[in-house]
């Protein structure tokens, strides 16, 4: 019997000490866990590589090839420091073959810049002529020429691309330049003059009014809140109301609230009410001169490619692409009415440019041009004027593979499109688009 | 919860002070150390509250408002006075509801727009200043903490979710605009660029580059209001008033739901 006391007697302590160790032992596996996770967490940030592109692969092979024709892109200079101007200028042509299950660009459209954040900001900027602060639309077809001025903020090394934003449709991103930019952030500076005359400092205007209107208001609140707190030393708050809350009931519990402080209820609203209506009116005055903020739409005189059908006229005949020699070829039949014998010296599609060597020399300007410098040939010779010849041009490069655009096999309507650019022995440059149904070739 | 070792005492179970139910449920003998455990829960919990109060209102505007409070451009005199009141009532409705009910405390609206704004300038300090680049005046969060002050002050003063809704909830939806105003005039000051008339904020929309916000995105007028001149505001601040006196009974109805003790029942 004794014995069995004893045994009991020896669980109880042993329980009790378990209890007592237990909740140190869990918290200590629980500030373990989250040091780990922290540690990792950390990690993370430490080993994360940063991220310079944008993207500009994963949109599908087919939208690429037939939304934007981007050409005689130039972006300069490449080596700059904080406040120096950079320029993106060229050209694009939306394509004729536009996706019809695509937004259109016909609709709404807005030129931007591919840059990580606000590295840059744009000074101006302008398709034919026509400044581009505000929306627009392009025509399919047509030759539209912009430009655009940034001016240096942050010193980093950056792809810059030019962007056409289609409403409904996403970005479409250009050809893009690495740049880099040197120098110190601190020395930015970037002003602007009001209407009145006042010049004032982007970077930091009404940011004092943004701050002391914030203080205001978080004086009032911290107050506000402070208030029923006042005696928390003495008089502990949130555990003893809600116990009484408990006793009273919800039909009595309004007798936790005193006289002074309903009647204080009352001033507050009133004071607050008074100073909302006081701060507007006294800002009316200060700042009497105001507009609401402005947006609209604005058109743009399009440019008429000069190369017509009554120039050179392309009939499109069978395009196939072979897959594993990453290699596509097309049969053009092609009549030249220019004064001169022609040759396709370059294909461009999806940005990149396949380029015939024997007709010119173009190299890649840095790791990411998009540049294939001898990767076109044409079977079929000079077109000489007058005459209407078929011909087949093969562009083979692995810039297939590695730009993704060989996924065009798996679109639902396998479709390609691009710009082929004619060079007569005078090195006059004619451009036409060409577009048709694309079969591939697995073997 | 008493912490009793073996070591304290031979044989708990002969000691009073340590046996049966007592032991196990209160460490607490006395009145001072019943006023310092709860003052320590007023100093544990309004600082969670406000952290909790901080990053759940800041989620809930970046999943709802977004945009439309992120950039000075994007604050407009039609869009933005009805979308944010509308959104932004709804935990001050929820908190206000359960900081009254179980303590009578006109507090809950006050310290959630006290949270949420401190939680507001944290985010656009760290995400869209320091890591995005932006300068920090264009993304200057706007202020509501006096919204939260006048649903508590209506609460405290007609002690009825009614009236508070009627009056209180009104006035939220009502002054958003009128309470930045002395920020937002700044930036509606005109400027002539490259040939276009613009405000100050549409300037540092167009300057400061976002790729992935192009001009069109941005909602700042659709369709007119023909007879009503230029109130376009009032006309926008009177019927985000209406909203938000009717989000404001929805939210409070929920808020009573949600603050019955059933639910902490089940989990213990």
């Amino acid at each position: 019997m004794k014995t069995n006391q004893n045994r009991q007697s020896n669980l109880r302590q042993i329980q009790v000490k378990i209890r007592a160790q237990k909740p140190h032992q869990d918290m200590n596996r629980i500030f373990a866990a989250t040091f780990l996770l922290l540690l990792i967490l950390m990690a993370t940030f430490i080993l994360a590589s940063n991220a310079y592109a944008h993207g500009e692969k994963a949109q599908q092979a087919g939208l690429r090839m037939r939304t934007l024709n981007w050409f005689d892109t130039e972006i300069y200079p490449r080596e700059m420091s904080v406040n120096d101007n950079l320029t993106i200028k060229g050209k694009f042509m939306p394509s004729e073959h536009w996706p019809r299950h695509m937004a259109s660009i016909t609709d709404t459209a807005f030129l931007n810049v591919g840059v990580p954040g606000p590295a840059f900001i744009r000074v101006n900027s302008n398709v034919n002529g026509t400044p581009m602060i505000r929306s627009t639309s392009f025509e399919l077809g047509k030759i539209y020429e912009y430009e655009i001025n940034l001016k240096a903020r942050i010193p980093g090394r950056y792809h810059v691309h030019p962007i056409i934003n289609v409403k409904g449709a996403g970005p479409i991103i250009g050809p893009a330049f690495w740049v880099n930019v040197g120098g110190d952030q601190a020395n930015f500076v970037n002003t602007a003059t009001t209407l009145d005359g006042t010049v004032i400092d982007m970077e930091t205007y009404g940011l004092n009014a943004s701050i002391w209107l914030h203080v205001f208001w978080v004086i009032f609140g911290l107050a506000w809140i402070a208030y029923w707190f006042r005696n928390m030393r003495k008089d502990p708050v949130i555990m003893p109301r809600f116990k009484k809350v408990k006793m009273l009931g919800p039909e009595r519990a309004d007798e936790l609230i005193t006289r002074r402080e309903t009647l204080m209820g009352m001033i507050v609203l009133g004071a607050m009410l008074t100073i909302i209506t006081g701060g507007f009116f006294l800002t009316q005055q200060v700042v009497p001169q105001t507009i609401p903020l402005q947006t609209g739409w604005i058109p743009i005189e399009p440019i008429e490619n000069p190369t017509t059908n009554e120039v050179i006229k392309i009939k499109v005949g069978e395009s196939t692409y072979r897959i594993p020699g990453r290699s596509f070829q097309v049969e053009m039949t092609i009549t030249n009415n220019t004064p001169r014998p022609i040759q396709i010296g370059e294909f461009m599609t999806a940005n990149i440019r396949f380029i015939n060597s024997q007709v010119q020399t173009v190299i890649a300007e840095d790791t990411h041009h998009l540049i294939a410098s001898d990767a076109l040939r044409v079977e079929g010779g000079p077109i000489l004027p007058g005459e209407t010849k078929t011909i087949k041009m093969i562009a083979e490069d692995a810039l297939w593979e590695s730009e993704r655009l060989t996924s065009l096999v798996y679109d639902p309507d396998s479709f390609f499109a691009g710009m082929i650019f004619f060079f007569d022995d005078e090195g006059n440059r004619y451009y036409r688009e060409i577009g048709g149904t694309m079969f591939p070739t697995f073997i | 919860m008493a912490i009793v070792t073996p070591e304290s005492n031979e044989s708990p179970d002969k000691d009073p002070k340590y046996s049966g139910e007592r032991s196990a449920k209160s460490a607490i003998t006395t009145r001072e150390e019943q006023i310092e455990a709860f003052r320590n829960i007023d100093l544990v919990s309004i600082p969670i509250i406000i952290l909790l109060f901080g990053g759940i209102t800041v989620f809930l505007s970046a999943v709802t408002v977004g945009d439309w409070d992120y950039w000075m451009d994007w604050r407009d005199r039609r869009w933005w006075p009805l979308v944010t009141p509308a959104v932004y009532i709804i935990f001050p409705a929820v908190i206000g509801t359960f900081t009254w009910k179980k303590f009578r405390l006109p507090i809950g609206a006050t310290a959630t727009m006290f949270a949420f704004v401190i939680g507001l300038w944290q985010s656009r300090y760290f995400n869209f200043h320091s890591f995005a680049g932006f300068p920090l005046n264009f993304v200057a969060p706007s202020t509501f903490i006096v919204l939260g002050i006048i649903l508590d002050a209506t609460l405290l003063w007609t002690k009825s979710f009614f009236a508070t809704g009627f009056i209180g909830a009104f006035f939220f939806g009502a002054l958003p605009y009128a309470v930045n105003w002395p920020v937002f005039a700044l930036w509606h000051v005109p400027v002539s660029y490259d040939g276009n008339l613009l405000t100050v904020a549409d300037l540092a929309g167009y300057q400061y580059i976002r790729t992935a916000i192009p001009e069109y995105v941005r909602i700042i007028e659709e369709s007119t209001l023909r007879t009503f001149g230029e109130a376009v505001t009032p006309l926008t601040a009177f019927f985000a008033g209406f909203v938000c006196v009717l989000n404001y009974y929805l939210w409070v109805v929920i808020g009573s739901y949600l603050s019955e003790s059933r639910w902490t029942h089940k989990v213990w």
